[in-house]
């Protein structure tokens, strides 16, 4: 099964990029894909807990992100200096995601079939 | 002059760059991205609260409550969209995009 990787490295709402990526893993669940989404850099706020969108008329995009086992995506990575350095932990997160180091994500980059940035 | 950032304050210089330019005393208008300079504990923390000394910084409701940004920075001033539009009729206004 080959392997793709989404890689988020922007914050949601205040460009497309999070929305596209989301709508991205939907559409990549038709194929059998073995399909990771990686949190990297402003990335990682895509995953905050207690995102409410209501003031700005969307929806929240960090529930959509938590639910998209039945999409298909088995794991869910996050770059452990980007949280620390925006002061968040994994407590702070809507997803278990599993914490990598720079060589970690290298490792995990290096397996990929593709890697779709968003 | 009320300068307005909505970039967020680790991958842009935007901040950075309104507050080294900024007369002291000028207000800054945190909305979109820019609220996320209000996140306790990240590494921005120090120089936003250095800033703070000299000016207030105030950050969009709406914008802070669509992020989960619940851990803020003591002093940072919470406005809704009557306390931005109060914001921009007192001031003239500096868009920093």
């Amino acid at each position: 099964m080959k392997k793709v990787m989404l890689i988020m490295r922007r914050a949601p709402y205040g460009t497309v990029y999070t929305a596209e990526g989301l709508r991205s893993v939907m559409g990549l669940a038709v194929f059998e894909l073995d399909v990771a989404l990686a949190f990297v850099g402003d990335g990682v706020y895509t995953i905050m807990r207690n995102q409410d969108a209501s003031g700005l008329d969307m929806k929240p995009l960090g529930e959509a992100f938590s639910g998209l086992s039945d999409f298909g995506v088995q794991h869910y990575y996050v770059h452990a200096p980007s949280l620390a350095e925006r002061g968040l932990t994994t407590e702070d997160l809507v997803v278990p995601a599993e914490v990598l180091d720079d060589a970690g994500l290298q490792r995990l980059l290096a397996e990929q079939d593709a890697v779709l940035p968003f | 002059m009320l300068y307005m950032v909505n970039k967020a304050p680790l991958s842009s210089d935007s901040l950075r760059s309104c507050l080294a330019i900024a007369a002291p005393g000028d207000p800054v208008l945190l909305y979109e991205d820019g609220v996320y300079a209000a996140q306790a504990g990240a590494s921005s923390a120090p120089w936003v609260l250095e800033a703070l000394k000299t000016r207030p910084l105030y950050a969009l409701k709406a914008d802070l409550e669509a992020r989960g940004i619940t851990r803020r920075l003591d002093g940072i001033q919470v406005v809704d969209y009557n306390g931005f539009v109060a914001l921009v009729e007192a001031h003239n206004v500096i868009p920093w995009l």
